[in-house]
């Protein structure tokens, strides 16, 4: 299988014990992954293995066929320009406002006049549907605005590799499922991977090509809905059906 | 180069009033304490303006100043720094392949270093200025009797030292702030621990550091 994103035998270790024990996976280009699993288990910190954020104590980390930790730190810089995040807290910039949020990564990173830059912040804005409040500022949008805000800034530089952290964490079930669709619609016109965690299964299931689990320094690769829904592991069962009896006990919670 | 003026703006002019209105009190202090004392030791505060605008310029103009310029600049540095690592907009920027050093911590080192400089020039004036005023009207020294006197204990070079240790302590107040704001630990609590370290940390180096340069510029003398 072509890779886009593959981690090969990575470990990491905080140091109280490694979080993930020689782990593997692969990633297709144009693939979609929903990360699943216990809180405080590591599916955060696989997004962040494979955006470069953080380094594996051992192990490689590739990112389309390079290995991402042993590259100059301005060929990682560019590789990491070709990939977004949406951070668990939305990682918005408090000092400036909606639309200064998206324009940013342009402002930054591109050589585009400010009409330009303009334009692309309007279409990034509509995109989400958050027009209306361009002039305002993070902490003046509600939870979902400030999700989708955080979706239009991951997305600003046209990145070919997305990760979504927890992207419907604290909404309510319509903008959750709203979420999930602007995701899957944006996906779909950028042609981009992504990597997805969540703990919403319906959710997961609705994006996922495939779902891996994360515990126990893990990754249980399930496959997609029904293969999911069919595994044996008493993990995963317990896990998708939300059962309080089972091998993940309550220190997992 | 925007971001430098617009830390250089917050630096310098938004912590100017605060600084005077503090160096105003200690130039009073000063001359007055100074002139209590000779006058209780050496029976006569001729030598007062002299000395105090001695002190002023070698000690209280840019220590005063960096020590404000700590809990008012350094504080909200590492309250700043330290919010943005909690939130993950540091890792935000490193994905957009920004550097966090050279994005946060360049622009504030520069305007820090540069507005503690100006900072501790205009205070140093300000707080001789307002000396001369104190003794005339206290001490019943002419502004003329004031400036003869000064000129007997100090030169030009005490200005320009006192300007060069502004600088020093403003390098040191980023440096440290940022340091702490970087590895702050997650919830208010470890918002606070930052700023409270920041300060504590900043003063304390600037106080050492006073003291190192002071040693260093006395072989100028």
């Amino acid at each position: 299988m072509q890779q886009q994103l593959a981690l090969q035998d990575v470990t990491i270790d905080f140091g109280d014990g490694p979080l993930l024990k020689n782990v593997n996976l692969a990633v297709a280009p144009g693939e979609s992954v929903v990360l699943i699993g216990p809180s405080g288990l590591g599916k955060s910190v696989v997004l962040k293995l494979f955006a470069g954020l953080l380094k594996p104590t051992s192990g490689k980390v590739l990112v389309e066929g390079k290995d991402l930790h042993a590259l100059p730190a301005h060929e990682q810089s560019a590789l990491q320009l070709r990939m977004g995040m949406l951070f668990q807290k939305n990682a918005l910039f408090d000092s400036l406002s909606v639309g200064e949020n998206i324009a940013f990564p342009m402002r930054e990173k591109t050589s585009l006049d400010e009409t330009e830059i303009q334009r692309q912040v309007d279409f990034f804005l509509e995109a989400v549907g958050i027009a209306y409040a361009a002039a305002l500022f993070p902490d003046e949008i509600s939870g979902g605005m400030q999700k989708r805000l955080g979706i239009a800034r991951a997305l600003a530089l046209r990145p070919q590799i997305v990760f979504y952290d927890d992207p419907t964490a604290g909404l309510d079930p319509i903008t959750s499922r709203r979420i999930i669709e602007l995701i899957q619609k944006l996906r779909e016109e950028q042609n981009s991977t992504i990597v997805t965690v969540t703990n919403d299964m319906a959710r997961a299931y609705q994006l996922a090509d495939r779902i891996v689990m994360v515990a126990d320094g893990e990754l249980i690769i399930t496959g997609g809905k029904a293969q999911t829904l069919a595994n044996k592991d008493p993990r995963v069962s317990q896990f998708i059906r939300g059962k309080l009896d089972g091998p993940l006990t309550g220190r997992h919670a | 180069m925007k971001d430098i003026f617009v830390q250089l703006e917050f630096v310098t002019w938004q912590s100017l009033p605060v600084i005077l209105f503090c160096v105003c009190f200690a130039a009073v202090v000063t001359i007055i304490e100074s002139s209590f004392h000779m006058k209780l030791v050496v029976q006569n505060d001729a030598l007062v303006p002299g000395f105090a605008a001695l002190l002023i310029l070698r000690e209280l103009g840019a220590v005063v100043s960096a020590l404000l310029l700590t809990s008012r600049v350094g504080a909200g540095l590492a309250a700043e720094v330290g919010s943005m690592k909690i939130t993950e907009q540091i890792e935000a920027l490193k994905m957009l392949g920004i550097d966090p050093v050279r994005f946060l911590v360049v622009p504030r080192f520069v305007a820090c270093v540069i507005g503690g400089f100006l900072l501790s020039l205009i205070a140093n004036l300000v707080c001789l200025y307002c000396a001369m005023l104190v003794s005339e009207a206290k001490l019943s020294y002419s502004s003329g009797a004031f400036i003869t006197s000064m000129r007997a204990f100090v030169t030009f070079q005490d200005l320009v030292f006192a300007c060069l240790k502004g600088a020093c302590f403003g390098a040191v107040i980023p440096l440290v702030s940022c340091y702490f704001g970087f590895r702050c630990k997650s919830g208010a609590e470890g918002v606070g621990l930052a700023t409270t370290n920041s300060v504590v940390v900043s003063s304390v180096l600037i106080i050492v550091l006073d003291f190192v340069l002071t040693f260093l510029f006395s072989h100028f003398y």
